[in-house]
């Protein structure tokens, strides 16, 4: 990594500031959330920011029956799945996209972007109808098909912008070097693709963890309903009260697979990669 | 496919019926063959914390004829509608029996979704169930569903601040002007959201001042004197400073927090009855004071609105007797009593609230006391008051869209220019009877 | 791998009488990997959206209420006549326009300035990079909802702590916090998108640019953002597009009330609630036109850095 190593203890201490007021910014707000997750139901309306009566209740409460941990099943492995495979294909694409020339390279791209565009809260009850005749109601695979779907619309305009930056003449050199383009897109190209396919990984990701529209509507068991969909059914004592503590609880919970998810990732997305590989 | 931990820690019979109702369902390819196993009935209803033990009653009364499996929608009204109504549309017969809010009657009957009661079935639904929340199960004259609860509005005070309850609205506009004067708790709290629950607290006014806003067989907008009476009240009482600043905001859950907050200024609350239970836990100083009327009127006594659920029959179930059967059991006596007290929800059948034998605990409860209606539902008096003289929210085919407009045109309460508003109103509901035009 | 050319004369003659040239051998090869490297992802998405789609702009020719099953008939265009002279549609399009502009425009600065810091930070590196994505990745809705709990006078600390009553009950507090939901929630996005393009510019040039001389709102302005370019395009479309969609922030905390309702609530209202297939779709399609408008200024605006615009940087 290319950076300039050695600050002053100045220089570190501007950046450590800058980075507390980032994090506060971005935390505030989910701490509030956290805070809601551990009001007892008396002191839920009290104002406060921290609670002034402490329980784990509404934590236990999330876990009495299996149904939310069906739904974290459901929804970490339909959001791995759909990952790795939008991952891949949308890899693929934007390869051919950046990189060659052939029929229908502009109309691949602009029929992605049309699917990305087209508001999908019309387009459910057709898929439902689909799905249903194809018998994949209800099913992972009922849910996996459209996320990869609707994700490999920005996978492919992330990597491709990606693919695009990255000098043709290190393909060239590799090929000189003997190798089949196969090695040298695994050896040459993958290498210092890797910071878009890591962005594009936690951008999907993210996306399949959070989507309720099809969660809500390609589902109506606990065999395939995600943690968001989930999150609609928890309830109050009564039908008009919203149980705000275990949905908090059950939003804390659920970040954590994100957070390690991002944490693991984000450290591939590094700079200058590309720096030196060409001369002059 | 799904995962099928089950943990293995003391595997409930409640964990075995879901893991084996959610394969059973999500597998219809598999289930349409061999059904030598049992037939099933599928519920949809809205998530009841204890609606399940109803329903292993009743599983066990039916003695292996059939299966009933309890299928949660989501909490929220809209969405219970929406997921029924795409798999009702698509033509879905895995849906057996149907839990309707009150306003969704005439439109799934219009569309053919919903088997009617005939015979028994229908003496049986009928038997003993007050006039209000009958009417609602029932289009063109013919019985669509079994009446399961019902709800209705009741107005609550705090009795160290109020002795007597107002029985119209400019009472209580006097009585609160006459409390913000003294520097005591005045505030009026209803529900004035942008959403069905302004519509609720406009059709109670407007029933109350012998209005109509429809005519009685849905077909014409009447927006007559009445209806107009009952915007001046409802712009009065927003423009009167008397009221909480956030009531455009408003829904139930916030007008109840406001009422239990340690803080409160209200003294006044417009709600449903679950608030009693809530407020015991929430602010057990003011629950020793809460007290409860009936709904203010504008001339005299009021006509609530009614709301509550119906179970109907799916027009699509390929297991129609069974199902009639199954909600005979779901709704009956029995079972309402025991919701009603252990879930809040007041029953549709008039000589359950005259019934004082106490049953089991409840599944939650902390105490081993046997609760009776009478401890459980000290207002079962006021409540069967008011369901005696309800006001029926419109039945028509066409209700959502009467809301949606309704709840906009109405948005924010206080800038209602009656005459003005009126004649929006006119136009509005009456392009949304003949499904023209756009919704907002 | 050989590269022969092929000189057999297999051109055809095109109208105007010129041969086209002869595809190479290589040419050939370089297509046929094209296709095939694209076709599973061709596949998948017309699969899986051809008909919805297919069927969704069927439906917006059609007078098609779910409720009056009889009455449906083939009608033209006359829905979208009726949506575009409703003025409730018009309402919502200025809304929604509104807080789209104004929350893409906050987010592309802050993004920025986010994306700069997570790359070029000496402390905390990872730390910072993950929590900065955290707003991201909490569900919309629950982050929606513990808005409104914070800004609801009886039950949350902004109200009494910035001395407001009731914001959430009048339109301009309700848009700006509505936005500040927005913004907070989705600059994590831009950010991301943003950063890993920074990690595309190479520190030789950087280290060349300062050398020269150049200020660092030179090199920012004449190194940096040229090189980022097709990643800014990438961040604005995607964000954009998803910004005037908006639905659940909006429908939290207002319920769209005091004219804050967007496109997208409204497509709901009539799509689902209203359970009328024709001007729901019409209004899907509408929506859609908008955001392809959209598209297409961004594109042409950023030209060469729109992919599949040249051939593969192959200079």
């Amino acid at each position: 990594m290319a950076i300039i190593t050695g600050g002053t203890t100045g220089r570190k201490a501007k950046w450590a500031f800058i980075d507390i007021v980032i994090v506060l910014y971005a935390l505030i707000p989910v701490v509030w959330t956290l805070s809601l997750s551990f009001k007892t139901t008396e002191s839920q309306t009290d104002k406060n920011f921290f609670p002034s009566e402490w329980t784990f209740q509404n934590y236990r409460d999330i876990f009495t029956t299996d149904e939310f941990i069906r739904a974290l099943i459901n929804s970490i492995g339909i959001a791995i799945i759909s990952t790795l495979i939008a991952v891949v294909l949308g890899t693929m694409a934007a390869y051919a996209i950046a990189r060659l020339d052939f029929p229908g390279k502009q109309a691949l791209v602009g029929v992605s972007l049309l699917i990305a565009m087209f508001p999908q809260v019309s387009l459910v009850s057709p898929l439902f109808e689909m799905e249903r005749n194809l018998g994949l109601f209800d099913t992972w695979a009922g849910l996996i098909f459209p996320y990869i779907t609707f994700a490999l619309p920005l996978a492919i305009y992330t990597l491709s912008a990606f693919f695009r930056e990255i000098p043709w003449e290190l393909e060239k050199a590799a090929k000189m070097d003997g190798a089949t383009p196969a090695q040298a897109f695994r050896r040459v190209i993958a290498p210092l693709a890797a910071p878009g396919v890591f962005t594009t990984a936690i951008l999907v990701f993210i996306f399949c963890w959070n989507d309720f529209l099809f969660a809500i509507s390609l589902t109506s068991t606990s065999a395939s309903r995600t943690v968001p969909a989930a999150l609609s059914f928890f309830t109050g004592a009564s039908q008009f009260e919203v149980p705000t503590g275990s949905i908090s609880a059950a939003a804390v919970v659920i970040t954590i697979p994100i957070i390690v998810f991002v944490l693991f990732f984000q450290r591939r997305i590094v700079a200058g990669l590309t720096s030196g590989a060409v001369k002059g | 496919m799904g995962s099928t931990r089950t943990g293995g820690r003391g595997l409930s019979r409640l964990r075995g019926v879901a893991a084996g109702a959610a394969l059973l369902v999500a597998a219809p390819t598999i289930a349409a063959c061999g059904s030598d196993s049992g037939t099933e009935i599928n519920v949809y209803l809205s998530p009841e914390q204890n609606f399940q033990t109803v329903v292993d009653r009743c599983n066990a009364k039916a003695d292996g004829r059939y299966k009933i499996v309890y299928n949660k929608l989501p909490r929220d009204a809209d969405g219970q509608r929406e997921q029924m109504v795409r798999r009702l549309a698509a033509g879905d017969t895995g849906l057996d029996v149907l839990g309707l809010d009150v306003t969704w009657v005439p439109e799934f009957a219009e569309a053919k979704w919903l088997a009617e009661f005939t015979g028994e079935n229908k003496s049986d639904a009928e038997q003993g169930v007050l006039k209000g929340p009958l009417q609602t199960a029932m289009w063109n004259g013919k019985l669509y569903g079994a009446t399961k609860n019902t709800n209705v509005q009741l107005l609550w005070y705090d009795d160290r601040i109020t002795q007597t309850p107002p029985e119209t609205w400019s009472d209580m506009m006097e009585m609160s002007r006459q409390l913000k004067s003294e520097g005591k708790p005045y505030r009026i709290l209803f529900t004035g959201a942008q959403y069905e629950g302004l519509v609720v607290q406009y059709n109670t006014l407007v029933a109350s001042a012998g209005g109509e806003i429809l005519s009685k067989d849905g077909k014409k907008v009447v927006m007559d004197k009445g209806a107009v009476d009952a915007l001046q009240t409802l712009k009065d009482v927003s423009t009167s400073g008397l009221t909480d600043p956030s009531m455009p905001n408003a829904q139930e859950q916030q007008v109840q927090q406001a009422f239990e907050a340690a803080d409160s200024q209200a003294a006044f609350e417009l709600n449903w009855p679950y608030v009693y239970a809530a407020i015991q836990a929430a602010n057990p100083e003011r629950a020793k004071h809460l007290k409860w009327a009936r709904y203010p009127g504008i001339n005299g006594e009021s006509k609530a609105t009614i709301g509550g659920f119906n179970l109907a029959v799916s027009a699509l179930s390929t297991h129609k007797p069974e199902a009639f059967d199954a909600v005979q059991c779901l709704r009956g006596p029995e079972s309402q009593k025991f919701q009603a007290i252990c879930d809040g929800v007041p029953p549709t059948i008039e000589s359950i609230y005259s019934d004082e034998s106490p049953i089991e605990p409840c599944p939650a409860a902390t105490t081993a006391d046997k609760p009776t209606m009478a401890t459980a539902y000290p207002m079962k008096e006021t409540i069967l008051e008011a369901l005696k003289d309800p006001a029926v929210r419109p039945l028509t085919v066409v209700y959502q869209n009467l809301s949606t407009i309704t709840s906009k045109v109405l948005s924010p309460p206080a800038d209602i220019d009656p005459q003005g508003t009126a004649d929006d109103l006119r136009d509005g509901l009456q392009k949304a009877l003949e499904s023209k035009g756009v919704l907002p | 791998m050989s590269q022969t050319v092929d000189t057999a004369p297999t051109a055809e003659a095109t109208p105007s009488g010129k041969k086209k040239p002869a595809l190479s051998e290589g040419k050939r090869a370089e297509r046929r990997l094209g296709l095939m490297l694209c076709a599973p992802a061709a596949f998948v998405m017309v699969a899986v959206t051809g008909w919805p789609i297919v069927y969704s702009v069927w439906l917006s020719l059609q007078r098609y209420d779910l409720r009056f099953p009889d009455q449906r008939e083939f009608v033209g265009l006359s829905n979208y006549v009726a949506v575009l002279t409703d003025g409730y549609w018009w309402t919502a399009f200025g809304i929604t326009s509104l807080i789209t502009v104004v929350s893409v425009v906050i987010e592309l600065v802050l993004g920025m300035l986010l994306a700069l810091v997570m790359h070029r930070t000496l402390v905390g590196r990872g730390l910072v990079r993950t929590v900065s994505l955290i707003p991201y990745g909490i569900v919309t809705v629950v982050a929606a909802f513990s808005w409104y709990y914070a800004w609801f006078p009886d039950t949350g600390y902004l109200t009494s702590m910035l001395g407001l009553e009731a914001p959430l009950t009048q339109q301009i507090p309700s848009l700006l916090i509505i936005i500040l939901a927005e913004v907070w929630k989705t600059t994590p996005f831009m950010a991301l998108l943003l950063m890993a393009g920074l990690a595309l510019v190479p520190e030789d040039l950087l280290k060349a640019a300062s050398m020269d001389g150049a200020t660092g709102w030179q090199r920012f302005t004449k190194v940096i953002v040229p090189v980022m370019k097709p990643a800014i395009l990438v961040a604005l479309l995607f964000r954009t597009l998803d910004a005037f969609r908006i639905f659940d922030n909006i429908f939290v905390l207002t319920k769209g009330a005091n004219d804050t309702s967007s496109v997208s609530m409204q497509a709901y209202n009539n799509l689902i609630r209203g359970l009328n297939l024709g001007i729901g779709s019409t209004m899907s399609v509408l929506i859609f036109l908008a955001v392809a408008i959209i598209a297409f200024l961004f594109i042409k605006l950023f030209g060469a850095s729109a992919p599949g615009n040249d051939a593969g940087g192959r200079r």
